[in-house]
């Protein structure tokens, strides 16, 4: 058994109890809620945590990070490995190397929204993505999960930037789902005045929709540099920059969903509700792109 | 990209009013078609959703296969709307079309506001315009106007804003902007679906794709480039495991009688000539030629083996001890004839049913070119001859797959790729904003009013605006 599987094993764990602990740290006790005066909402999420909360969220940011640090470990202990076996060392070169890579780079997107906004309400949504990603990574068939030599056409310099960079997009288009089904949430407690300890951790909708917004403008040129940069390869290995190939296609079908929630988020009405259920919808095109391209449709793409 | 506040103080300039739909209405209103986001969205939509059609329908295949799958009604439907080659047809394209159209007039119509505000802002704005803007704050400082607004101007300036100020009597206005470049960039991308749909079609028009089934040693002439192209060596290198690591094709390019250049190609590594590249695209066994055939020699009269002979492609062999030569002229992977110009010819590239053409020559009395059959070892027997053929194994002969491509747009498509992702990416990562400060002297010190707008992420100059808004307060109260 090769070293990095149980690196990757690990991970799975320990991003399986910083879900557990972000859950709890939503159902944790805060009485600093009911001391904030009316029409005087406290600006700082953080200061309306009690002590439970408090601790549950420190104890879980902690365990993310412990986990992605593993998961950093694991990734480069499969490049290593590659090296030896294969003439490459990117560590996402098949489907479960690439959805390690997805969760790793998930991941990395919420630490890093976590540092800078504060906000830890989004740690029970976006790591519960990242988790799904790498167990769903893990209940592959064993011989998917091996580093196996790749066929020529994947052996290239090529496979590096271009598949890490549409991977990255797919990332920040997961976390603009999970913050889709949060603003979800959030707004149905909203509308029915429910007033539980569970949503005042909750940012206030526009500050969902606005980052969700965010996740989307940083993963929609990304995937346009992931679908160019494919393009160049493949006129570098396949005779011609476009064959309308499923996954090509596809990963277009994405962008321009993608194009269309941009544009439309230029005119008023498509922000708030309409924004999040569309956030999803994409999310769920791009698992479709992601998984279902290869399991359902055959092309140029299929090397799994 | 546009933005809300923007639209409304450009259609400040009051419109002609004509009678009826005059020319200037008209294409007013052309031009508001074609350059909204509705149209936009709609096209980015129905591109997405016929774009599927393809990857769930096989493309560019064979007649039968869609009647097989579907039935023939549904194949005459998909023949009326072109679904078995979706991505060329007219409606597609048009589709396609019309979004360059789109992104054109949305550039025609909307840049040159965006150019003036680069040029001359406007800086004088009336009071209740600050105070109606989404993040807007007023203080009361005690200091004279002109040093606050010195402080403004400094302040603005060191987080990189540009500035403008206009004294007017009574009261300093200070404006400052920033991200302009994030506009641009959304042009920028604009324009380039226009760019990136002309270099496809430049493509499609004049430049080619084939594909090329060569052998090793052979010279084949490249009409498009007036050239001839040599394989000199084909070879393909394994994996410690027995999978195959890569493919290699050794080729020299021979112009005008003379060898040119010589490049060893093979996937990921093309070879280019007169902007003619050669991709090292596939390889198989050949159906029409073989390295060698391995033949029993029997006796007819007992079925008992005589001779085993290797024969080599088109070479021929005197048999040892036996007073017979023999040679093989011809090789078809799945054996067919065709009555009707009595001819031989390989069904399928598939070496499903292999066959040989001999030629022997049996005591230079008997000569006959018979067809001996790999799987069926009986079928035929020679007349006269006291032997029996059995053609007992083969060692197939690699063929490489070349594509032959040119594209001459490929290099415009470059261009317009290049400028999709520079746009995107100022426009999602720069955002516009602008400030607009009043000070109003008061009757001890000033109130200042600050206003300011993006047009995309709120949260981030709300961030922004507050900060500026405290060091503002700490500034002047020192």
């Amino acid at each position: 058994m090769m070293r990095s599987l149980f690196l990757f094993d690990m991970t799975f764990w320990l991003y399986l109890a910083a879900l557990g602990l972000y859950v709890a740290y939503l159902f944790a006790k805060r009485p600093a809620m009911q001391m904030a005066p009316a029409g005087h909402p406290i600006d700082n999420l953080e200061d309306r945590d009690g002590a439970w909360a408090t601790q549950l969220g420190q104890v879980a940011t902690l365990v993310t990070v412990f986990g992605w640090v593993l998961n950093t470990l694991a990734l480069t202990t499969r490049a290593f490995e590659r090296m030896e076996h294969s003439g490459t060392f990117a560590p996402w070169s098949n489907q479960f190397e690439a959805m390690a890579y997805v969760s790793w780079a998930i991941i990395l997107g919420y630490v890093l929204l976590e540092f800078r906004y504060r906000i830890k309400a989004v740690g029970a949504f976006v790591v519960g993505i990242g988790f799904i990603a790498m167990g769903a990574a893990s209940l592959l068939p064993y011989r998917y999960q091996t580093a196996e030599p790749l066929v020529p056409a994947l052996n290239s310099y090529w496979i590096y930037i271009h598949v890490s960079v549409t991977l990255t997009s797919y990332a920040a288009f997961a976390m603009a789902g999970g913050l889709g089904l949060m603003y979800l949430f959030k707004e149905r407690a909203v509308n029915r005045g429910i007033e539980s300890r569970f949503y005042a951790a909750f940012p206030d909708l526009e500050t969902i929709d606005e980052l969700g917004y965010k996740a989307i403008m940083l993963g929609f040129p990304l995937l346009a540099f992931g679908i160019i940069l494919g393009a160049m390869w493949a006129n570098y290995a396949w005779g011609g920059y476009w064959s309308w190939d499923p996954k090509e296609t596809w990963s277009l079908i994405v962008w321009l969903i993608y194009g269309a929630y941009i544009h439309a988020r230029m005119t008023r009405g498509w922000e708030g509700h309409k924004a999040a259920i569309y956030a999803i919808f994409g999310f769920l095109m791009v698992i479709f792109c992601f998984w279902g391209v290869n399991f359902l449709l055959s092309g140029l793409h299929a090397y799994a | 990209m546009n933005d809300k506040s923007d639209a409304a103080s450009d259609v400040s300039a009051p419109r002609p009013s004509t009678s009826g739909l005059g020319w200037e209405e008209f294409s007013r209103e052309v031009v508001d078609f074609f350059a909204s986001i509705k149209l936009a969205m709609f096209l980015f939509i129905v591109l997405a959703m016929t774009a599927t059609i393809g990857t769930v329908i096989q493309q560019g295949e064979r007649p039968e296969t869609y009647v097989q799958e579907y039935g023939e009604e549904a194949y005459r439907w998909f023949l009326r709307l072109g679904f078995t080659d979706v991505y060329h047809t007219w409606w597609f394209t048009g589709l396609l079309g019309l979004l360059c159209v789109n992104s054109l007039t949305c550039f025609y119509k909307r840049f040159p506001s965006v150019w003036r505000s680069m040029r001359h802002d406007k800086v004088s704005v009336s009071l209740s315009f600050i105070q109606g803007m989404k993040q807007q704050t007023t203080l009361a400082l005690s200091q004279p106007k002109e040093t606050v607004a010195e402080g403004l101007v400094r302040l603005f300036a060191e987080k990189g804003y540009r500035v403008l100020a206009k004294s007017d009597p009574g009261e300093v206005t200070v404006y400052a902007t920033k991200g302009i470049m994030g506009r641009i960039g959304a042009h920028v991308a604009h324009l380039s679906a226009t760019v990136i749909v002309l270099g496809g079609l430049l493509g499609s028009y004049y430049g080619f794709q084939e594909f090329g089934v060569c052998l090793e040693g052979q010279t084949y002439h490249i009409p498009r480039g007036n050239f001839d192209l040599r394989v000199d060596k084909f070879w393909i290198d394994y994996h410690e495991n027995g999978s195959v690591k890569s493919y290699n094709s050794t080729l020299t390019v021979i112009d005008q009688g003379t060898p040119t250049m010589t490049k060893t190609i093979t996937v990921n590594d093309p070879l280019v000539y007169k902007g003619i590249w050669f991709y090292q695209s596939s390889y198989g066994d050949a159906w029409d030629q073989i390295e060698a055939a391995r033949i029993n020699i029997k006796d007819k009269a007992n079925d008992k083996i005589l001779a085993t002979v290797d024969l080599e492609w088109n070479k021929e062999k005197a048999v040892d001890g036996l007073p017979l030569k023999m040679k093989m002229t011809d090789f078809v992977a799945d054996f067919a004839f065709n009555s009707t110009e009595k001819k031989v010819f390989s069904k399928t590239a598939e070496h499903a049913n292999p066959a040989i053409r001999l030629a022997v020559d049996e005591r230079s009395s008997v000569q006959s070119t018979p067809w001996v059959f790999y799987h069926y070892p009986d079928l035929f027997e020679i007349k006269d001859s006291a032997y029996q053929f059995e053609f007992i194994g083969y060692q197939p002969k690699k063929f490489t797959g070349l594509q032959i491509a040119r594209n001459p747009g490929i290099n415009m498509v470059w261009i317009g790729c290049t400028m999709l992702v520079v746009g995107m990416t100022l426009s999602s990562l720069i955002y516009h904003r602008r400030l607009w400060a009043k000070i109003i002297p008061g009757e001890s010190g000033v109130t200042l009013h600050l206003g300011g707008t993006t047009h995309k992420s709120q949260i981030d100059f709300q961030k922004e605006f507050k900060k500026l808004t405290e060091k503002i307060q700490a500034k002047t109260s020192s």
